[in-house]
């Protein structure tokens, strides 16, 4: 049982992993621009665009889930 | 430093913005909710979530990031990632991380991979960085 549960979460941590390796190349670097994007709240009402702040503030992104 | 704390101490000059993406620990997938890992997961992140599906909708998603919104009660508003994970892929993010942008549009600190590189104090660094560079300098 326990060298299932190793081997598991083995392959999942791998699997995120290789997920991260392969998108990170592209993700925007220090002094790169950053990205434009518009998404909605939780409601699906308000919308907000990154770029609405350029010019005006900087901008904290915190990217999560609740798991 | 935790982000609600972050958050008070600055959203008055840098504006806060969650960006919910897709399920880090879902039951369908790495669920870390069972035996000792999920009693261990309790114990040091009462607030996560440790019974959800991954959404397969984008109102299923919405649902859990104002969960989410209601539970860690940041004070920071939850923008939520569309179902093709455009954003989220964009900026590497998935499963949690840590960006500054500048006013002109230009990234300031960019913390490395989640979860590991997840650390507040670093935003907390860079904004401090920033904020002191556009101070005008002292007569």
């Amino acid at each position: 049982m326990p060298l299932k549960f190793f081997r598991e979460n083995l392959q999942y941590r791998n699997k995120h992993t290789a997920w991260q390796k392969a998108h990170d190349i592209h993700a925007p670097k220090v002094g790169d621009l950053a990205p434009d994007f518009e998404l909605t709240d939780v409601t699906g009402v308000k919308t907000v665009r990154l770029s609405d702040f350029r010019g005006k503030r900087p901008v904290a992104l915190i990217f999560g889930s609740f798991t | 430093m935790r982000l609600h704390d972050l958050y008070q101490r600055y959203h008055h000059q840098v504006e806060f913005l969650s960006v919910y993406i897709r399920e880090a620990h879902p039951v369908d997938g790495w669920w870390l909710g069972k035996g000792l890992l999920g009693r261990l997961v309790k114990r040091f992140s009462p607030k996560a979530s440790t019974d959800l599906h991954d959404p397969t909708t984008i109102e299923e998603r919405r649902a859990a990031a104002g969960q989410c919104q209601d539970s860690l009660a940041y004070g920071i508003r939850t923008y939520v990632d569309e179902m093709d994970d455009a954003v989220n892929k964009a900026y590497a993010a998935w499963p949690t991380r840590l960006y500054l942008i500048g006013e002109n549009g230009r990234v300031e600190y960019a913390a490395g991979l989640g979860p590991y590189d997840f650390w507040p104090s670093k935003l907390q660094r860079a904004i401090e960085q920033h904020l002191a560079q556009k101070e005008p300098a002292a007569a």
